[in-house]
């Protein structure tokens, strides 16, 4: 029961998400109308629980447990409250408000101001950092050892100098070779990984359906 | 330690520095730029100018805060295009997170737009020129559904506002009213539209993705599964440019803010940098190992 | 300068983060936190007001679609990933959500990601309208066989094979060049972002 039947559901959705593909048929075309804008849709949208609940639970162990560092699990826990407070009770649209004032005085705090101002800088500073990060391993790391990787740092240099204006300004026709690069050779290597990739993710698909790939039911019975 | 030596093993927060100002300086003295549109960004901006007039453009604004200095000013300059040109525009997003890129774009572009405008026809009005559909789930919901009813899948838009009471939606009833989808994103979703919603349902797709994944998308290109693309930064400087062409053409005379092209300046001096990087620290590997020979 | 005290809220967090290039501290891991929580809060926002609200509430206050609470009950079962007795039944959400996209993703990628594929590779009298795309054609077509040979680990690379795959290598390492290329313009753009943030919104250095 508790792998047959995840396991019988899978088969069925799996055979009618694909056999609604190919039989157009006014009754097949209603009911994966209804699956895809309700069913699917309220599912996946309770599955925001498992990843709130799995922060909040972190978070709540972390600070029972004293673990290094606690004290800031307090701050993901409150400001995860806050923020959902003044989301649910103050709603989106500052034009039209909800029940819970987004502003004091001329401090507007509603939820398009949380995300400009502390979100967008939070999580495009944090990636930023990467280009620090990249220079350094570019300087240490990047060898051309031998005929392959020369080949890699050759093209990486072209592609870097005619990805920029000075590249043009330097040799008239390199942007150009660079997006020949790009569109020739490049598009050769990817097309052959992607038919790798392609026919795997196809083949994986396949065994989900078909109960053989069996790895998302987790462990336990 | 020898010299060759010393410089491999320097204080990682020096190549920080340099890395720092090789950066900030050209933003604060940018020498003149002007972009030269390659082949894959002509075609899109191309394709967008010449689709038929009753034909909508969808933004997809598959992108998140994290990457957005990369990709929101590709968002931008197709906002610019499309109203400057007098198209219908639908804005959407397959990530909860990109919600509030869709927003602060559409809220920047029609204030620049609106600002500059003298009557009703010039002003960009939501719900008549452009809706903001916002986010459902999951994109399977979103790119199959709107091949057959939008407002089957967006019962209201961003703002609340029921989705079968606006004006535009007479118009826009799914793919068919749709000449192309651009999806502006950081991960695959782009893939995801040509799976579903170009091989579905034939409608042609755009591509805005970060430098990161430009290089894979190429194999699209090449096969026609996206119409055109625009690649990091420099793909957004480049439609920046054709844009002011077109505004030129079209004799609109306010300035745009171009972040893609002011950006430049910086992606030049910090790619020679880098060069300059990899090259000494090749120069400092082969001499050690000659000397270890 | 700006007056906008949020201007200086997202400028205070944003040199937080960059803090973290000097070493770990505690500004940085406060930010780090921040982030974590508010992104939780939003995304919580938007799953109520913008789905559940009008796919699940709405309908069913209004009396329609009362077939729905089935199918919430379904979707209440990711709850039960965090009570251990009963936690098997999580699979049965997770099972309708799989199912059906693999169901759905099968036929639509053997189409757009093989055959569509196959068909651009396949070098016909068309693309030699003008010589170089011709040329070019045949080049992506040889390209592709190579790197797939490359790939192809069932057999002994000798005779045919092993030519082929060395060549296969060469195409690869060039589209990773092309790849590496492009990553650093990438990570170098997200940078320039934020300094015109701090120099231009914040500063007001730049304009």
């Amino acid at each position: 029961m508790k792998r047959r039947l995840p396991l019988m559901i899978v088969l069925v959705l799996g055979i009618f998400g694909a056999v609604a593909f190919v039989i157009p048929h006014p009754i097949v075309k209603s009911i994966d109308e209804t699956m895809r804008n309700d069913v699917l849709r309220i599912i996946t949208a309770f599955s925001l629980v498992l990843g709130v609940g799995s922060i909040i639970q972190h978070h709540l162990i972390k600070i029972r447990r004293k673990a290094e560092h606690w004290p800031f699990s307090y701050i993901a826990l409150i400001s995860l409250a806050v923020s959902a407070a003044i989301g649910l009770f103050g709603g989106i649209d500052p034009a039209s408000p909800g029940i819970l004032p987004t502003h004091i005085g001329g401090f507007s705090f509603h939820m398009q101001a949380l995300y400009d101002n502390i979100m967008i800088p939070l999580a495009s500073t944090m990636f930023a950092l990467l280009a620090f990060f990249m220079a350094s391993a570019a300087y240490r790391a990047f060898r051309a050892r031998n005929l392959e990787a020369t080949l890699l740092l050759i093209a990486a240099f072209i592609l870097m100098l005619g990805a920029v204006p000075l590249g043009r300004m330097l040799i008239r026709p390199l942007p150009d070779f660079a997006e020949w690069i790009l569109t020739v050779p490049n598009t050769a290597a990817k097309r052959g990984i992607m038919f790798g990739i392609g026919l795997g993710s196809i083949a994986t698909s396949l065994k989900i359906i078909l109960g053989i790939e069996r790895g998302w039911l987790g462990g336990g019975g | 330690m020898g010299f060759w030596n010393k410089l491999l093993k320097i204080d990682r927060r020096w190549i920080y520095t340099i890395i720092w100002l090789v950066v900030m300086i050209p933003l604060l003295f940018p020498f003149k730029i002007k972009p030269m549109a390659m082949p894959p960004v002509t075609r899109l901006f191309n394709y967008i100018d010449t689709m038929p007039e009753d034909k909508a453009l969808v933004i997809s604004v598959d992108y998140t805060p994290d990457i957005q200095p990369e990709l929101h000013p590709m968002c931008i300059a197709l906002l610019h295009h499309a109203f400057a040109t007098k198209r219908k525009v639908g804005l959407l997003t397959l990530q909860v997170m990109g919600l509030g890129l869709g927003e602060a774009a559409i809220r920047q572009v029609t204030e620049e737009f609106n600002a500059h405008a003298t009557t009703h026809e010039d002003s960009i009005i939501n719900g008549e020129d452009y809706v903001y559909w916002g986010w459902t789930t999951p994109i399977i919901t979103i790119l199959l559904g709107m091949g057959e009813r939008i407002t089957n899948v967006y019962p209201v838009d961003y703002y609340g506002h029921r989705t079968e009471s606006l004006p535009i939606m007479k118009h826009l009833k799914n793919y068919d009213d749709i000449g192309i989808v651009v999806s502006i994103a950081g991960s695959s979703i782009p893939i995801s539209w040509v799976n579903f919603a170009n091989t579905q349902f034939g409608v042609p797709i755009g591509c805005g993705a970060t430098a990161v994944s430009a290089a894979d998308y190429y194999p699209y290109l090449n096969s026609g599964q996206f119409t055109g693309m625009m690649a990091g930064m420099k793909g957004a400087a480049e439609y920046e440019q054709l844009v002011a062409d077109k505004f030129d053409e079209l004799g609109i005379k306010w300035e745009l803010r171009r972040k893609g092209t002011e950006a430049m300046s910086s992606q030049t001096a910090a790619h020679i940098a880098i060069m300059i990087f990899i090259i000494i620290g090749n120069i400092a590997y082969f001499v050690i190992r000659r000397r270890k020979k | 300068m700006s007056a906008d005290p949020w201007t200086w809220i997202a400028a205070i967090l944003t040199l937080a983060i960059f803090s973290f290039l000097y070493k770990e501290n505690p500004f940085y891991r406060f930010a780090e936190h921040l982030f974590v929580g508010v992104a939780n809060g939003y995304a919580i926002t938007f799953y109520w007001h913008r789905v559940l609200v009008p796919s699940l509430i709405n309908p069913v206050s209004h009396g329609q679609k009362l077939w729905l609470i089935a199918i919430a009950i379904i979707g209440a079962l990711y709850f039960t990933r965090f009570i251990p007795k009963v936690s098997w039944l999580v699979r049965i959400p997770i099972a309708v959500v799989l199912g059906y996209f693999s169901g759905a993703y099968i036929p639509r990628a053997i189409d757009a990601q093989i055959l569509q594929q196959l068909r651009a590779t396949i070098v016909t009298r068309s693309m030699f309208a003008n010589w170089q795309s011709g040329l070019w054609a045949v080049i992506i077509a040889l390209g592709v066989i190579a790197t797939i040979t490359y790939f192809f680990f069932s057999a002994k690379r000798k005779g045919i094979l092993k030519p082929v795959s060395r060549i296969g290598i060469i195409f690869i390492m060039v589209g990773f060049g092309a790849s590496f290329g492009y990553t650093v313009m990438a990570r170098i753009s997200l940078l320039i972002g934020r300094l015109q943030f701090l120099l231009g919104d914040w500063l007001g250095l730049i304009h």
